[in-house]
């Protein structure tokens, strides 16, 4: 329970709150590679704001407010030029850093241009998503963590969620919830839908712990059977701050992503690599696919046969901004309580002038997080679970991605793998 | 700001837990046990029927548990 005044401070995501200025210190995926390849220019929210993002003839990748300096018109509808994006009003053209390079209409022989540039972003491409920085400068390195560099066979599913972020994220800091909404339900769901849910989720937990690391909050847990031994409390996985969670299992690897699209408007994002550690034969890529996830039934009714589904129904019906002056916490959401903390702290630092928690300055090749190989102790039955009851159902790469994780498999059994 | 996509709850306070919220307002610790400077952050929570709050000071970096016990002081036994 928080007074309204703290939840309000938690859940903001504008510009000029103390939240919103915390945000605003990293990078976020605002389009898939495949869109900039398929129309050059887009128009795009985040945090709040809207931005035409763009991709140069030569591959390079621009982001400047919406709203052209000179009469407000939307440079999302704007002309791709080999320099910059030239707004579809009067022609004028703003360059990467923001600057406005030409004003047709007007002599050149004045300081008008100078007074007019856009206050532009930093933008660039990694692991299929185009990734962007709002923030002030100078911009921090884009984080390469191990999933958008990892060899292996990708997919991206997505769904827009009508919630805030922050109570997205307080789902990964509650590892209860797993034997209880992906265990108790899914088996209720799975008896009156006739199919049988997988039992590794409905494990019982015996103990669980959180531990404060550079990237945000490595999650543990011991389940029934287990022991501190298990990968589930001696690797965990993480909460990587401020939106995003590491998960994986099997050969299975995963960025969970939660993009403050608005303060109500949460892009959740399924960022999945396929990669079993002994057997696996690389599949090439033209481009990484991308897929919706469904959120609703024709009826209006949240989608629940499936995992990810299970968690949106508990994101989404707790209201579009979770009124936490009325909620009841137990022992067992000391996570979020932690987590609240976390972002509490972060808004001091940034105010002190300081960087926030998981943000990188120096250049890099890959971040490595933690996680566990041996989900729920399940062994590679995780991976099968994982492709038939998750969101990878929906996949349109669902029949490759289960050969991949079974073709494995086999040359690992036949000796053959590597 | 665009429409919000379909599926969007929009609840009003939840009157049911009033009195809860009011307390929660009345008893949150004011002041770190450390410092005597006001806490950034009070999550109250729940255990038994304990009231508990995580607390956490920005000017010292305190973080702990503050129970309020009411006048009765409760000890234990365990087995011997």
């Amino acid at each position: 329970m928080l007074t309204a005044e703290q939840n309000d401070e938690l859940t903001q995501v504008d510009a000029g709150t103390p939240m919103g200025e915390v945000l605003r210190r990293y990078w976020y995926p605002v389009a898939f590679t495949r869109e900039l390849a398929e129309f050059p220019v887009k128009r795009v929210e985040l945090l709040g704001e809207f931005f035409a993002l763009w991709r140069s003839p030569s591959g390079r990748y621009g982001i400047v407010p919406e709203a052209c300096p000179h009469r407000k018109a939307s440079m999302a509808y704007g002309v791709v030029e080999p320099d910059g994006l030239r707004c579809p009003y009067h022609g004028w053209v703003f360059d990467e850093s923001g600057a406005c390079i030409e004003q047709p209409a007007e002599r050149d022989d004045t300081r008008f241009g100078a007074r007019v540039s856009a206050k532009a972003g930093v933008a660039e491409e990694l692991g299929g998503l185009v990734w962007a920085y709002v923030g002030p400068g100078p911009a921090p390195r884009l984080p390469r963590f191990d999933v958008y560099v990892m060899e292996g066979f990708r997919d991206i599913g997505w769904a827009d969620l009508p919630c805030n972020y922050v109570q997205i994220m307080e789902n990964a800091v509650d590892p209860h919830h797993v034997e209880w909404l992906h265990g108790r339900y899914f088996s209720f769901i799975g008896r009156h839908e006739g199919f049988t849910s997988p039992a590794s989720f409905a494990k019982k937990h015996v103990k669980v712990g959180f531990t404060p690391f550079e990237w945000g909050i490595i999650k543990r847990r011991v389940l029934e059977g287990a022991s501190e031994e298990n990968d589930d409390w001696k690797v965990g996985h993480p909460l990587v701050f401020p939106y995003n969670m590491r998960v994986g299992g099997g050969g299975v690897h995963q960025m969970q992503i939660r993009v403050p699209v608005n303060r109500t408007t949460t892009r959740f994002m399924l960022y999945t690599v396929h990669r079993p550690d002994e057997g696996y034969e690389h599949v090439e890529q033209p481009m990484v696919p991308d897929y919706r996830i469904p959120v609703l039934d024709e009826n209006g009714r949240h989608v629940v046969n499936y995992v990810e589904g299970q968690d949106i129904m508990a994101w989404v019906t707790q209201g579009a901004i979770t009124d936490r002056t009325t909620e009841h916490l137990g022992r067992s959401d000391i996570g979020v309580a932690m987590l609240r903390k976390m972002f509490r702290e972060q808004m001091d630092r940034v105010a002190r002038g300081e960087d926030p928690i998981g943000t990188i300055r120096e250049e890099h090749e890959r971040i490595d997080l933690p996680c566990e190989k041996d989900k729920f102790h399940a062994g590679a039955r995780f991976a099968l679970d994982f492709c038939d009851m998750g969101s990878t159902r929906f996949s349109p790469m669902l029949d490759t991605i289960k050969k991949i994780h079974v073709s494995a498999a086999e040359r690992v059994a036949s000796g053959s793998a590597s | 700001m665009r429409p919000a996509p379909p599926g969007r709850v929009e609840r009003g306070p939840d009157r049911r837990f009033a009195a809860d919220a009011a307390a929660h307002r009345r008893d949150v610790p004011r002041h770190c046990p450390q410092c005597g400077a006001p806490p950034a952050l009070a999550t109250e929570f729940w255990e038994g029927s304990a009231r508990r709050f995580y607390c956490w000071c920005s000017a010292c970096g305190w973080t702990g548990e503050i129970t309020p016990t009411g006048a009765t002081a409760v000890g234990h036994e365990p087995e011997h």
